[in-house]
């Protein structure tokens, strides 16, 4: 009788890389359904050609690079829902716009980077700001398209008639993913909540509560959790992660103050990434027992 | 849950290594008759025969470490049981009693390695995951315990004492009961945790006492025990009987689990066996735990002293993903029960960048497993740990303290 032997453990947990990643889009689900009820045609044709052509730019490109391809894996799915998400609807008469960011999105921010793992910028983030930098007509960059849901409302927090980008058709629907990938550890705790609290502490602290709205909306959920807490590009340390949170919420702040809203929350979430190794550098902990 | 004994296996292989350290000399020659409690080896720990019966082996035999191990086989036949003479009970001989009685913790070590004032005495009485034997010895002797920690107590001088015990478990009540009447042994009940066997995160729960790099609880005056050796602390002390026999959970696939008393050397095939067999085809078998036991090449490696569970693990059991790259999700940083950074250490050990594996303390890690249990790239970082810890130690790089 010969039997298996390995290093310990000899039990795995049953979480993989798979289903953090197809988790999360699956935490996204509600959000998407939501923006398809509210922007009925466009929506459905946003995400679908955004989510095919990240499949397909990553399959290409690492065809071309004899890597090996890991689509099943669910992150360029991933990348392409996101991205379509925070695509305005009128969009999908541009439909190459969104092509392009999620090929940029995925040759430049994921595969030239390293891909999954060592990534530096978050590739839907990446996506985007190159679009909004390319072409800020056809990405909404007007101020016409902020959507400011009425708190007085459920109706408005539930479904936001306003909504500007798919993302916002429904803050409560965001909520609802982002509480399950908190609750399944699938992004950063941490990031998250001490982004959040401390961004909406310092709205209401420095008195401008009129702002509050606008950051009680589907875009601002979806940055603060699926995007700022992204398990790659956030850091590491239990420190650095607190640490990260609390310097996005004050980038945010700052970007608010300038009228930069969703935008500007997007733009934070990206200069923190440039941070983010930095922070785990400086906040390497001391084991127990240590001095 | 009682704990079921076992039919005497018709040989057992009694290793002379049986704890760490140097390995015990034989007193035995082939050929020899030896009775139950009869010592066969000499050296830093005792070791005694567990049945009666002849020596029909002396030589390398194979061992739970994954290492051939001088032991002494024996034939077993029915017997008397020999004890040893009781011996006085006072400050200062508890510590030869451990050696003359052979009484070896499952970490393998000395229960008193040095003779220091001992304030608080903690005893674990956790199980983790498929190990209970903890559980089941505190259900069926909670007297045994209470007096053999008594006696440790008393010789040790220690004011107090810590049964730490998980709040579901059963004989968290049993131990209760049996410990009303002692103001100074404390049942602490604490929500499951891993690993609870690591001596400084015990001692810093539940006595906040932080233990440094380099220093032992015993340096703190807090002495780090088990349920197991308290047990055989008692058996010596009460009835001077030896450590000749274990109490072994039995998990995983096979017919019967349970927890079962069995005699020092028998081999695992047999207790397996008694246990009603595997239910389907054993692929695995790990002694001392799923997630920190070590996997067996061979059903005929002998139970030791250090042996506290047997689990059975069919295909189904076992994940053979190949790994991803790491995607910083930071669980096992979460999990580290001492504080380190599992994936950097993972990095640096892969890319043999020693240097930067001591900067980053890699010779702290308790290779617990819960950093490669948590992980959801299913990188093996136990092993490229230890091959980490390997490197350091033979570049002789120290761990040093670096400004940040």
């Amino acid at each position: 009788m010969t039997y298996t032997i390995s290093p310990l453990p000899h039990v795995k947990s049953r979480e993989s890389v798979k289903s953090v990643m197809w988790g999360t889009v699956a935490a996204l689900i509600p959000i998407t359904i939501a923006a398809i009820y509210l922007f009925e045609f466009p929506a459905i044709k946003i995400i679908l050609v955004t989510v095919i052509a990240a499949v397909v730019a990553e399959i290409i490109i690492y065809k071309a690079a004899s890597q090996p391809i890991t689509i099943d894996d669910g992150n360029a799915v991933l990348v392409g829902l996101i991205l379509a998400l925070l695509m305005p609807p009128s969009i999908s008469d541009h439909i190459w716009v969104p092509i392009i960011g999620a090929v940029f999105a995925i040759a430049v921010a994921k595969y030239i980077f390293g891909g999954t793992g060592t990534l530096v910028f978050h590739p839907a983030l990446v996506g985007f700001a190159f679009l909004l930098a390319a072409w800020p007509t056809y990405m909404g960059a007007q101020s016409t398209v902020i959507s400011t849901p009425n708190l007085g409302s459920f109706s408005d927090i539930l479904i936001e008639t306003g909504a500007g980008r798919l993302v916002e058709a429904s803050p409560v629907l965001v909520l609802l993913g982002g509480a399950i990938v908190l609750y399944k550890r699938y992004v950063d705790r941490r990031v998250a909540l001490s982004a959040t609290i401390l961004l909406i502490l310092l709205i209401l602290i420095t008195g401008k509560g009129w702002q509050l709205p606008y950051v009680l909306t589907g875009g601002f959920f979806l940055g603060l959790i699926f995007l700022a807490a992204d398990p790659i590009t956030s850091p590491v340390t239990k420190k650095g992660r607190l640490i990260y949170g609390i310097m996005l919420a004050v980038l945010i702040l700052i970007q608010l103050h300038f009228g930069a809203y969703f935008t500007g929350m997007c733009f934070a979430v990206l200069m923190m990434n440039v941070f983010s190794p930095l922070i785990d550098r400086s906040t390497i902990p001391k084991p127990i027992g240590g001095k | 849950m009682k704990i079921a004994t076992i039919k005497t296996p018709d040989q057992v292989i009694i290793p002379l290594q049986q704890h760490a350290g140097a390995a015990c000399n034989p007193l035995v020659r082939v050929g020899d008759t030896v009775s139950i409690g009869q010592l066969i080896g000499d050296g830093e720990f005792r070791i005694h025969s567990s049945v009666s019966g002849e020596v029909t082996a002396l030589s390398e035999m194979p061992h739970p470490s994954g290492k051939d191990v001088l032991s002494v086989v024996i034939e077993t036949r029915n017997g008397e049981k020999k004890g040893i003479k009781p011996e006085e009970l006072h400050a200062g001989t508890i510590k030869s009693i451990i050696r003359e009685f052979g009484i070896v913790e499952p970490n393998g070590l000395s229960t008193i390695s040095k003779k220091v004032d001992i304030d608080t005495i903690i005893i674990n009485g956790t199980n983790t995951g498929d190990l209970s034997s903890n559980a089941a010895l505190m259900l069926d002797y909670p007297s045994e315990i209470v007096y053999g920690l008594k006696a440790l107590m008393e010789s040790v001088g220690a004011k107090k004492a810590i049964i730490v015990i998980e709040l579901n478990s059963e004989a968290l009540h049993v131990m209760r009961t049996e410990t009303i009447p002692d103001s100074n042994i404390k049942i602490v009940a604490t929500p499951t945790y891993y690993p609870a066997g690591t001596e400084n995160t015990l001692v810093k729960k539940f006595t906040r006492k932080k233990v440094p790099r380099g220093s032992t609880p015993e340096d703190r005056g807090v002495l780090v025990s088990s349920i197991a050796a308290i047990k055989a602390l008692h058996d010596a002390v009460h009835d001077s009987i030896p450590m000749i026999a274990k109490t072994v959970t039995v998990a995983g696939a096979v017919r019967s689990p349970g927890n079962v008393l069995v005699e020092i050397g028998t081999s695992v095939k047999h207790v397996i066996d008694e246990c009603g067999g595997c239910s389907g085809t054993p692929v695995k078998i790990v002694i001392n735990g799923a997630v920190s036991g070590a996997a067996q090449y061979s059903d005929e490696v002998p139970i030791i002293k250090t042996t506290s569970g047997i689990l059975v693990q069919t295909e189904s059991d076992i994940n053979r993903e190949p790994p991803a790259p790491c995607i910083n999700c930071a669980w096992c940083v979460d999990e580290c029960p001492i504080g380190l950074m599992p994936h950097l250490l993972y990095g640096y050990a892969d890319s043999a960048q020693f240097d930067k594996c001591a900067e980053l303390y890699i010779s702290d890690c308790v290779e617990c497993g819960m950093c490669a249990y948590v992980c959801p790239s299913k990188l093996p970082l136990v092993q490229i740990i230890r091959y980490g810890k390997h490197g350091v130690a033979e570049m002789g790089l120290e761990t040093v303290e670096v400004e940040v």
